[in-house]
């Protein structure tokens, strides 16, 4: 193997697959990135038998061939070469790095004990395309809501509940839910393509962090337990998880006892100042009044004190009092994309939502704290 | 030889050739899923799409190798990805003993429900405590996890609001699923979630997913029927429902907060199909029975109290048990913001506003209007003259309503019944009074009423 890159391209690649290696006693392959030169490109993979992501970038290919080197040491180098250029030759069993006035030379291993990252042919039925954006973005405004322990496996990660030509985003840990559509003029879709997929919350961290930088479009393919996202120039798979997830249309409510338009910040900014007095529920009460056109938002903290917050408020409905963690009412505002902040409130049992006025694009629905 | 040894042997030839480290990685959980000697093909199921990939591409040559060994017509093997019935067993016992958070925000109450069955693991026999009132329930409900389908079917069980039904007939599910594994298919829903979902099949046109989603079970779990009455599609549904479900030897069971014969929506040619079955009932827990459901309820949520205050509970709570964990769930949330213990106090506080609570939203407008719903009147037809009969009875509890649950004096209360004297008041009081002690049916409808009136918001 012999080519030569543009060091910025390759230092790019690395960081894409970065995250997809792993330590592991039992299979040190893990620890290594596999570099392969084809005609005219380069590609990078890494697995962890999870997730695995190749990734290829154009270079200049003097001579084909294939190799692995430890990940760390490998990225270590290139990131710190100052040449513009790198230069990689494979000599018998050590890779030669070379700039103009550096060179290194680093064990490398054949190919032959390196992970195969299995992939899905293009002619897969269950696939879609999608502009990368917004498929990102619907899994960064979900994943807030994942369950993170690992008691209820099937919660620990994002639903991809396919139907009717339509893609929706659903996190949940069993206290709060939230749902996001993609825009449908932003998605290729066969309408009879019905599916629910259960992406797990670090493959779901790794497309948004991999697929924004390419603003173009990505394919999604998958089948019962492996789902591949690639765009142009990379490729990630990952295993799905197992198990169904609950029947989340049964918890968004359809009546609300209150509803409330509020400025966004506004709420945001006074959630974060009555909480410095919330309890150790994290307990922050929401009063509505008899006028309706206020709201006062209360904390109340045994230890240090209490606290009120005005609020004024365009409202329909009854007055009441609910209290809310503050911080499961803060994730949900931070997603909500407008301005204005619809909440529809029900009191005690039945939980609340959180959307942009007249959109369903992005639903928050949470549940309130029992009081005494 | 069969499917296991013929995997074990080939196994422990491959372990020789390659080294423990990739043995361990690439052939854990891996399993003979199929051998087919006629057309020479195998099935291996393994652990993940990596595995997958990396036997077909390194050992698939070994593998066939090693089998034709032992089984010489073998040519060819299949790989497919096992959904991991190990992976799954772990999380089931996950779930088992995954601890009750005590904490007093509310979830999702849907969620923590099986999607498969839709049974709710809290709900076992182990936590059902079984005393004079329920025993014969509890007797039929054990014997149909014996004998699903078969001894009583469909098995009736129906008694007032927060008893315990819903946690018996759950029981029974989750006991047959324990006891016949993934053999058996149980299914629970509440009768109100079977009519949503013939609604929508009407609306969507997809009849036939209802049909294949309810039929296609060995143990059907409806809650609370009673709600199905009137709604004539889904009765029907239900009909056709149970019709093929009894005749294929499956079990049906039923909760509802009457007997079958006292559902008056509820159509004929349903009502004598449960009345065919076992129909047991059950009823208000004595004293000792409520202070050991109190018992076990704290010790489910590791709370800690006095004798005292189990005692003063389990009196002041009459009937309804679920007061008793409202009352609980309370007591708890108090030791968790404050962190102080319960005293005798602070319990006869809670207790007291809980009580009241109740109360708080009734006004007597609102009662009337329930009294009348229930009777299928007018309201105004309460507060006229008329002698009717179907409206005597109605407007005579009615009024003894708005004084036992209300308080009202006797003028007040003739005065709100359309300036009528309030001897009349007190007349009617005293009748029913006396009416619930003799009239089974009459005292029924009082305790249905008093829950009706409480529920419904103003």
């Amino acid at each position: 193997m012999h080519c030569i890159i543009l060091r910025n391209n390759l230092k790019e690649g690395i960081s894409l697959v970065a995250n997809a290696k792993k330590e592991s006693a039992q299979l040190p392959a893990l620890k290594n990135i596999l570099i392969e030169a084809h005609d005219t490109a380069l590609t990078l993979s890494a697995t962890d038998l999870e997730i695995g992501v190749v990734h290829s970038l154009s270079a200049k290919v003097l001579l084909k061939g294939s190799c692995t080197v430890p990940f760390g040491v490998f990225q270590q180098i290139i990131q710190n070469a100052a040449s513009e250029r790198i230069e990689l030759e494979l000599k018998g069993s050590a890779l030669h790095i070379s700039t103009e006035n550096y060179n290194a030379k680093i064990a490398a291993t054949q190919k032959d004990e390196f992970p195969i990252i299995p992939n899905l042919s293009d002619d897969t039925p269950q696939q879609f395309s999608v502009d990368a954006g917004s498929c990102v973005h619907a899994l960064q405004t979900t994943a807030t809501a994942c369950h993170t322990s690992e008691f209820r496996p099937e919660l620990s990660g994002i639903l991809l509940d396919i139907r009717d030509g339509f893609v929706y985003a659903v996190a949940t840990d069993s206290f709060r839910l939230a749902k996001a559509i993609i825009p449908k003029k932003k998605l290729n879709i066969s309408p009879s393509i019905t599916a629910s997929i259960i992406i797990p919350l670090r493959t779901a961290q790794e497309i948004i962090r991999i697929f924004p930088q390419e603003s173009d479009v990505i394919q999604v393919l998958f089948d019962e337990n492996q789902i591949v996202v690639k765009s142009k120039s990379t490729r990630l798979v990952s295993r799905l998880i197992e198990g169904k997830f609950p029947d989340y249309t049964m918890v968004i409510p359809k009546s609300f006892e209150a509803e409330l338009t509020i400025q966004k910040n506004e709420l945001i900014q006074a959630l974060r100042l009555t909480s410095s007095l919330a309890n150790r529920l994290n307990e922050v009460r929401i009063k509505i009044d008899d006028s309706m056109k206020n709201i006062q938002l209360l904390s109340s903290s045994h230890e240090f004190g209490e606290s009120e917050y005005i609020l004024s408020v365009k409202s329909k409905g009854s007055p009441l009092v609910i209290s809310f963690n503050w911080r499961f009412l803060l994730d949900g505002l931070k997603q909500v994309p407008t301005e204005t902040v619809f909440i529809g409130i029900n009191s005690e049992q039945k939980p609340s939502i959180l959307q942009a006025p007249d959109d369903e694009g992005f639903l928050y629905v949470l549940t309130s704290i029992k009081t005494a | 030889m069969d499917e296991k040894k013929l995997w074990e042997k080939t196994l422990s030839e491959i372990e020789l050739q390659v080294s423990k480290p990739n043995f361990l990685t690439w052939f854990k959980n891996s399993r003979l899923i199929e051998k087919n000697t006629d057309t020479g093909h195998v099935v291996v199921g393994v652990g993940s799409n990596f595995a997958k990939e990396w036997i077909q591409s390194k050992y698939n040559k070994t593998i066939i190798e090693i089998i034709q060994n032992h089984e010489p017509s073998i040519n060819r093997v299949e790989y497919i990805v096992l959904s991991s019935a190990e992976a799954e067993k772990k999380i089931f016992e996950q779930k088992q003993t995954r601890e009750e958070q005590p904490s007093s925000q509310v979830g999702f109450i849907e969620f923590s429900a099986d999607p498969e069955t839709n049974l709710h693991p809290r709900y076992t026999f182990d936590s059902f405590v079984v005393g004079s009132s329920n025993e014969l329930a509890f007797a039929a409900a054990s014997a149909v996890t014996k004998e699903v389908g078969t001894k009583y079917n469909p098995l009736f069980v129906y008694g007032s609001t927060g008893l315990g039904k819903t946690h018996l007939i759950q029981a029974i599910g989750n006991e047959i699923v324990k006891n016949f594994k993934k053999r058996t298919r149980v299914k629970y829903v509440p009768s109100e979630r079977f009519v949503n979902d013939v609604v929508w099949a009407i609306r969507t046109k997809r009849m036939d997913d209802i049909k294949n989603k309810y039929r296609n079970v060995d143990v059907l779990i409806i809650d609370d029927i009673q709600f199905i009455g009137g709604k004539e599609r889904s009765e029907e549904e239900f009909f056709h429902t149970f019709n093929i479900l009894y005749q294929n030897n499956k079990q049906i069971i039923i909760s509802s907060d009457r007997a079958p014969a006292a559902i008056p929506t509820l159509e004929d040619r349903l009502r004598s199909r449960f009345e065919g079955g076992m129909i047991v009932d059950i009823t208000y827990p004595d004293y000792e029975m409520k202070l050991a459901i109190i018992k076990n309820k704290v010790q489910e949520k590791k709370l800690q109290i006095q004798d005292d205050v189990t005692h003063l509970i389990a009196t002041k709570i009459q009937r309804n048990v679920r007061e008793i964990e409202g009352i609980i769930n309370k007591l708890l949330f108090y030791k968790e913001l404050k962190g102080s213990a319960i005293d005798i106090r602070v319990a006869e506080e809670i207790i007291q506003n809980t009580l009241q609570q109740n109360m708080i939203n009734i006004n007597p407008t609102h009662l009337l209007k329930c009294v009348a719903q229930f009777f299928e009147i007018q309201t105004s037809d309460l507060t006229n003259k008329s002698r009717r009969k179907e409206i005597v009875i109605p407007r005579q509890i009615a009024m003894y309503l708005l004084r036992d649950m209300l308080g009202m004096s006797y003028p007040d209360i003739g005065d709100k019944m359309g300036k009528k004297d309030h001897t009349t008041a007190i007349h009617s009081f005293e009748k029913i009074t006396q009416g619930i002690i003799k009239d089974k049916a009459l005292n029924q409808k009082i305790v249905m009423l008093k829950e009706i009136i409480q529920k419904t918001p103003a």
